[in-house]
């Protein structure tokens, strides 16, 4: 079964740009899948599409086999995001916000509890279940944001640069933790700048530039498309920056 | 990390789990759940933002409302006979306690809301299963209670002082709740429209709080010279205030019931709007 099913997506925001141009993109269940790309190659309006935060122009997105535009709710209650930018509820507590989140996508009080029990412990935030979340560092926040994404226990995870701006110890902390998820079978959709990070967690990854899809496979698939030795340099082919290879 | 052991389940998404349990961190059965479940969490978040930072969405106005009454009531009131056969205090207490209600829901979601756009922390309620019909009851039903507590607060002190009896429950309750539906409304349309926070300010101080100002709330329309009295009917505040101190005090100076089913029109309207814009996503998806 596809995680996520993704046909002919067309997004053309009002201003006339086209963000997407027709992606067609399928990630199997079970799979790790990392979504590369400069800035402005369409990653996150892609994510905005799939999770109901922009609407597509044309094209399907299937979550599960549940339609993600039309049919949303079974779709949206199949998907975890962790976005790029933290946001979460300054005025909520670390408590509040697992609970409220699980509330919105219909988790009984009973589950919501046990649920966010579990997740603080995991997430080694059982000690700051009480503050409010702007009092939180930002390794902490980082972590419940991952929390929030996992609470009504959602089949695909999307992660939108989780890593981008953390330090060295919490970023491995982030790998353990997502890693850990996959290997429970969570589907895991991945966008990052950092290549080591999709060479080291994706199976499969895909190279989004200008709103397409450029080419999609394994690391190894991706090197013999572009003819070079390393991802980077596949990037760097991608964005036409050859130059800069240290190959 | 500590405990990440799990216990048994299904996914209802996809094939069951690799090893056939239900882990700590992932999988297990999704559902929808139930409206009731959803808006409960949307109003309670509402809820447990202005109860935060309760001196300011609470405390502010109950004074505001009280320092009204006191300037108005009692110092200026002092030097003023009867207001159609009513105590001045008596006369404007109504007007009062609907501005209460009817700010204290306008400010809450207009500012709950633009917040929320900008640290797209809406973006977890956007994302959700919730349908643009609970989502826009949420956010309002938010607002709502504010200005009920707020405005019911203020009442029941000021009542118990002024010791004077509501005259016609059964026409101020509705008209009161209708009052705080539309501002509340109106307070989710401007924060979802809002780019800024000066785009709240701007209607709370240029469009609402003159136009309750000017609808009568410290004065008699029929008390005006010409032109100001016929202008005052243009104001639709002006109807509101009329049918809360008919509620009250059992004094109109219009039809309470064209006042009454012209309110419920206008809410019925502000809310097919916003249910539009929620529904088709304007200035909240991109």
């Amino acid at each position: 079964m596809l995680a996520l099913d993704i046909q002919n997506l067309v997004k053309r925001y009002p201003s006339g740009t086209e963000a997407l141009k027709g992606v067609t993109l399928q990630i199997p269940e079970g799979a790790f899948f990392g979504l590369l790309g400069p800035n402005g190659a369409g990653k996150s309006t892609l994510i905005h599409c799939t999770t109901g935060l922009a609407r597509p122009t044309s094209g399907s997105v299937r979550v599960f086999e549940h339609d993600a535009v039309n049919h949303y709710q079974h779709a949206r209650s199949g998907v975890g995001l962790a976005p790029q930018e933290i946001n979460l509820d300054q005025f909520l507590t670390v408590e509040q916000v697992l609970d409220y989140h699980g509330g919105y996508f219909g988790m009984t009080r009973r589950e919501r509890r046990a649920r966010a029990g579990e997740l603080l412990e995991a997430f080694s935030l059982t000690e700051k279940r009480e503050d409010f979340t702007r009092f939180l560092s930002g390794g902490m926040k980082r972590r419940l944001t991952l929390a929030r994404a996992l609470m009504h226990r959602p089949p695909l995870l999307i992660l939108d640069e989780p890593t981008a701006g953390v330090d060295v110890e919490l970023r491995l902390e982030l790998w353990r933790y997502i890693e850990r998820v996959n290997v429970e079978g969570t589907t895991i959709l991945l966008t990052t700048h950092y290549l080591e990070e999709a060479e080291r967690l994706c199976d499969r990854i895909a190279f989004i530039n200008h709103g397409s899809i450029i080419t999609e496979g394994s690391v190894g698939e991706i090197c013999d498309h572009f003819h070079v030795a390393t991802l980077e340099d596949a990037y760097l082919r991608l964005i036409g920056r050859d130059e800069l290879s240290r190959a | 990390m500590s405990s990440l052991d799990s216990d048994s389940g299904l996914s209802a998404f996809g094939s069951p789990r690799r090893d056939g349990r239900r882990p700590l961190v992932s999988g297990g059965p999704v559902t929808v759940g139930t409206r009731r479940i959803r808006m409960r969490a949307l109003v309670g978040r509402e809820v447990a933002r202005f109860m935060k930072i309760k001196r300011q969405t609470l405390g502010a106005p109950i004074l505001e409302t009280f320092l009204y009454i006191s300037v108005f009531g009692a110092a200026l009131g002092a030097a003023i006979h009867l207001v159609h056969g009513f105590r001045y205090i008596v006369f404007v207490l109504p007007g009062l306690i609907m501005m209460a209600f009817a700010t204290n829901a306008f400010a809450n979601n207009s500012s709950s809301i633009l917040q929320q756009k900008f640290t797209h922390a809406i973006d977890d309620q956007l994302s959700s299963p919730a349908s643009p019909l609970e989502l826009l009851l949420g956010f309002t039903l938010g607002g709502f209670l504010r200005g009920l507590l707020v405005s019911g607060i203020s009442y029941a002190v000021a009542g118990a002082l002024v010791g004077e009896p509501v005259r016609h429950l059964l026409v101020l309750l509705p008209s009161i709740a209708l009052v705080g539906l539309f501002f509340a409304l109106a307070g989710v349309l401007v924060g979802v429209r809002a780019k800024q926070f000066d785009d709240v300010a701007l209607y709370q101080t240029f469009v609402i709080q003159p136009l309750i100002f000017l609808g009568g709330v410290f004065y008699s329309a029929s008390s005006l010279p010409q032109p100001f009295g016929t202008l005052t009917h243009f104001d639709p505040i002006y109807y509101m205030i009329s049918l809360t101190r008919y509620g009250f005090i059992g004094f109109r100076e219009t039809s309470i019931l064209v006042s009454f089913l012209a309110l419920a029109a206008a809410t019925a309207a502000l809310f097919a709007v916003d249910l539009w814009i929620f529904t088709r996503g304007r200035y909240l998806r991109s």
